[in-house]
């Protein structure tokens, strides 16, 4: 039995909330009895404790640098995924548009598409040395695969008929890129770029962990190291966090973008 | 020197695809304002030939003239009308946006665009849905939009590839109507495929038919009529006028024949 | 004819090679200036050759795939089982529905210091991560591919009295089959990635340990050759899953 109109709907989400509230009480009960050793799961109360100390909420006293980790980590992610999205569209489009180049060139993206971004950190290490721009660059670089390959995708798979219209009316090469390659392309770029989005938070993370850079990653590293349970947990929650936000924006935004895709 | 009555001239025209003769040498002349319908069974060549004429795909002998000059590639001057309309519009721009890109190819200043647009819409019937998505739209209405930027291109000639085939039979008859009286308006010379004898009668000054599988002694180009029946037409009277009964009997006799 | 065949076998190595080729001109002058920063991809084959003879190759390639097919399993299992549930019943994925948005944005790899303290190193804790990787893709996709079963056949299923079990099988699991191999061709690669990843960053052991280790002895022609390793199994697991669809396929009847 399914509950139709907006009670139904409420009572939906009230059970799925309730669900959620029963798995932290579970946790609750799981850490303050003791089931699970404290030392791996701390107390939901300590964890929440830990977060606002880190985040300097927690009266004047407090010297908590989550925050700054925090802002580091995003930053990390978004600089590289903003400069991964450009050089993956430009790169792509270039690419996609000519079936010659594509013929050529294919085959080396698609070896390259199963390759881990953490992969290339040793080499940049070698290269570049431990620094915050060694990592920015492999977070970039790494990002850049997803969208470029799907910008690829998106301009090599233009409706053949539009193409024939675009004959039609004698639009110049440029003018069909433009205007029917690219927004052609736009529903698998943004595709891409939800991916590479994920992948940049990861490469940003792994980058701080092992480059001993100043990040969320490397704070909950050095919790772990120092058996500091609370702390580590409050770290995963903040990454958690960032993960779901930088995820809702961008599915709202391609919403957005292609509003035209719903009827 | 051509004059009003060669305004497209098909002049041997052949076609050759995959090593087979789809078209033997077809010639035969389309004055200006006529409208020309193309009939056959499946696999004549019929769209291949509209194809050639406008400019799309070359044809493997003799020539497309139009006003005296060949016709090797498309032109903003022939406007061509595919039956796959939902594949032929831009999703993701408005009924507007796709008169526009007509507008946009031909290169007129943006301030110009707007009146021209509201014009060619209002010509169709759907000022109303100018701002409405091709995927919140009916078949008709799609089709009806992609009509509408062709005519956006001020063509001289225009092509239609069985145009109403994917429409169910009412949509097809409203649209047949609306059809004729936009090219009666204009002044349009069209090239119109389509399947449907009764169709092709009802709406062309001539009917060509082909017939597939061409060979010696067997043209392409099997039966030319011309459609004496007069203007304007409708759906009732036209259909129970004693030329049209007779054109139908006679056409249906043909392509029975061809089918064996 | 067969010339052009030829040709067309030849075209995808061009451009690589071109690339190896430049790589390979330009490590050399560097190294001939002095940077100990990059290796000539010959050398870094001699490197690959060294460690493929000397069997320590096999024995991190081993641990890293046999590691990632252990995390897949679990994860899959795990997975596949919540989707179906959560696919048969509506109530089910509407309670669910938020627990999982909650937990699923939490990337794998916050969870590696936590594995770590865990189990510490080894196995167990790059399992564990490969499994928390694998089992939200595979709980999503499993989910979409049940609610997507054509309702007949599970009506038809009630009709014959089947019990859950005999459902699941002869049913639901049949009816999924194309799509659930496609969750688990991106599972196998998740898996991969993922365990390669928690190498690098943690774990001692594997193929991604194995190029951290080259990279910081400052041998970076082993470097090199694990990550042209790393990136060929990576490439053959996936165009090996691409056959078996093919395979499972024409066995299953879906294609000729």
């Amino acid at each position: 039995m399914n509950g139709n109109g907006r009670v139904g709907i409420l009572v939906n989400r009230l059970g799925s909330l309730a669900v959620l509230f029963a798995l932290i009480a579970l946790w609750w009960m799981a850490s303050n009895a003791g089931w699970v050793s404290r030392v791996f799961l701390p107390t939901p109360q300590a964890t929440f404790a830990s977060l606002l100390e880190g985040l300097n909420l927690r009266g004047p006293n407090s010297n908590g640098e989550l925050l700054a980790f925090t802002q580091a980590t995003v930053g990390r992610m978004l600089q590289g995924w903003l400069l991964a999205s450009l050089f993956g569209v430009l790169l792509g489009a270039a690419i996609g548009v000519s079936p010659a180049v594509r013929a050529w060139v294919q085959p080396t993206l698609e070896f390259i598409r199963p390759l881990p971004a953490s992969a290339l950190l040793p080499l940049a290490i070698s290269i570049f040395g431990l620094n915050p721009g060694m990592v920015l660059f492999v977070v970039a670089f790494g990002a850049m695969w997803p969208v470029l390959l799907a910008t690829v995708h998106g301009f090599a798979a233009v409706e053949p008929r539009l193409a024939e219209v675009a004959r039609c009316l004698q639009m110049s090469r440029a003018a069909f890129v433009w205007k029917m390659g690219l927004p052609n392309a736009m529903p698998d770029i943004l595709a891409g770029m939800r991916l590479a989005l994920t992948i940049a938070l990861i490469v940003a993370v792994v980058g701080e962990m092992i480059a001993s850079q100043s990040g969320l990653g490397q704070a909950i590293l050095l919790a772990a190291r120092a058996f500091r349970a609370s702390d580590l947990f409050a770290g995963i929650v903040l990454l958690g966090l960032i993960g779901f936000a930088s995820n809702a924006l961008l599915a709202f935004a391609e919403k957005r973008l292609l509003r035209w895709q719903q009827p | 020197m051509s004059t009003a009555a060669d305004f497209l001239r098909f002049d041997g025209v052949a076609i050759r695809l995959g090593g087979r003769e789809i078209l033997s040498p077809t010639s035969f002349d389309v004055a200006r304002g006529e409208f020309v319908c193309i009939v056959g069974p499946s696999g004549c060549g019929k769209t291949t030939l509209l194809r050639a004429a406008s400019g799309l795909v070359a044809a493997s002998a003799g020539e497309v003239r139009r006003k005296g000059v060949k016709m090797s590639e498309p032109s903003r001057e022939v406007a061509f009308v595919f039956q796959d309309y939902g594949r032929a519009l831009l999703p993701w721009r408005t009924v507007e946006g796709n008169v526009s890109l007509a507008l946009e190819a031909a290169g007129v200043p943006a301030a110009e665009r707007a009146p021209r647009i509201a014009e060619v819409l209002g010509k169709v019937g759907l000022a109303k849905h100018a701002q409405k998505f091709p995927v919140q739209l009916s078949g008709g209405m799609q089709q009806r939009a992609q009509i509408a930027r062709c005519l956006a291109q001020k063509p001289e000639l225009m092509m239609m590839d069985e145009p109403f085939g994917a429409l169910d039979a009412l949509t097809r008859q409203s649209l047949q109507d609306e059809l004729a009286r936009l090219v009666r308006d204009d002044g349009l010379t069209v090239l119109f495929v389509t399947h449907d004898l009764e169709e092709a009668i009802y709406l062309g000054d001539r009917v060509i038919a082909l017939q597939a599988n061409p060979g010696p002694g067997r043209p392409s180009l099997a039966r030319m009529i011309d459609v004496k029946i007069p203007r304007p037409r409708d759906q009732l009277t036209t259909k129970e006028h004693p030329e049209y009964l007779q054109l139908r009997r006679e056409l249906f006799a043909f392509i029975e024949q061809g089918h064996d | 004819m067969t010339e052009r065949r030829l040709l067309r076998w030849l075209r995808p190595w061009v451009f690589p090679a071109l690339l190896v080729g430049a790589f390979e001109w330009y490590a050399r002058r560097a190294a001939a200036l002095g940077s100990d920063a990059l290796a000539p991809p010959s050398a870094a084959a001699r490197a690959f050759m060294g460690a493929a003879l000397d069997g320590s190759l096999w024995q991190a390639t081993g641990f890293t795939l046999g590691t990632a097919a252990l995390g897949l399993l679990l994860g899959a299992v795990l997975g596949i089982a919540l989707g179906l549930v959560l696919g048969l019943s509506r109530r089910a994925a509407q309670l669910g529905s938020l627990s999982i948005e909650v937990l699923r944005p939490v990337p794998s790899v916050a969870l590696i210091p936590l594995a770590m303290l865990t189990f510490g190193f080894g196995v167990r804790m790059e399992l564990a991560i490969v499994a928390f990787a694998t089992f939200w893709p595979l709980l999503v996709l499993v989910q979409s591919a049940v609610q997507q079963i054509e309702p007949r056949l599970l009506e038809v299923s009630r009709v014959l009295g089947l019990s859950a079990r005999e459902r699941a099988f002869k049913i639901v699991l049949p009816a999924i089959a194309a799509r659930l191999f496609v969750a688990l061709r991106l599972g196998v690669a998740v898996a991969l990635v993922v365990a390669v990843t928690v190498e690098i960053a943690a774990n001692p052991n594997g193929m991604g340990y194995a190029m951290m280790i080259a990279q910081q002895s400052f041998d970076p022609a082993l470097m090199l050759a694990w990550l042209g390793w790393i990136g060929v199994v990576g490439f053959a697991v996936n165009a090996g899953m691409v056959l078996l669809q093919r395979v499972v396929a024409r066995r299953m009847g879906v294609l000729p």
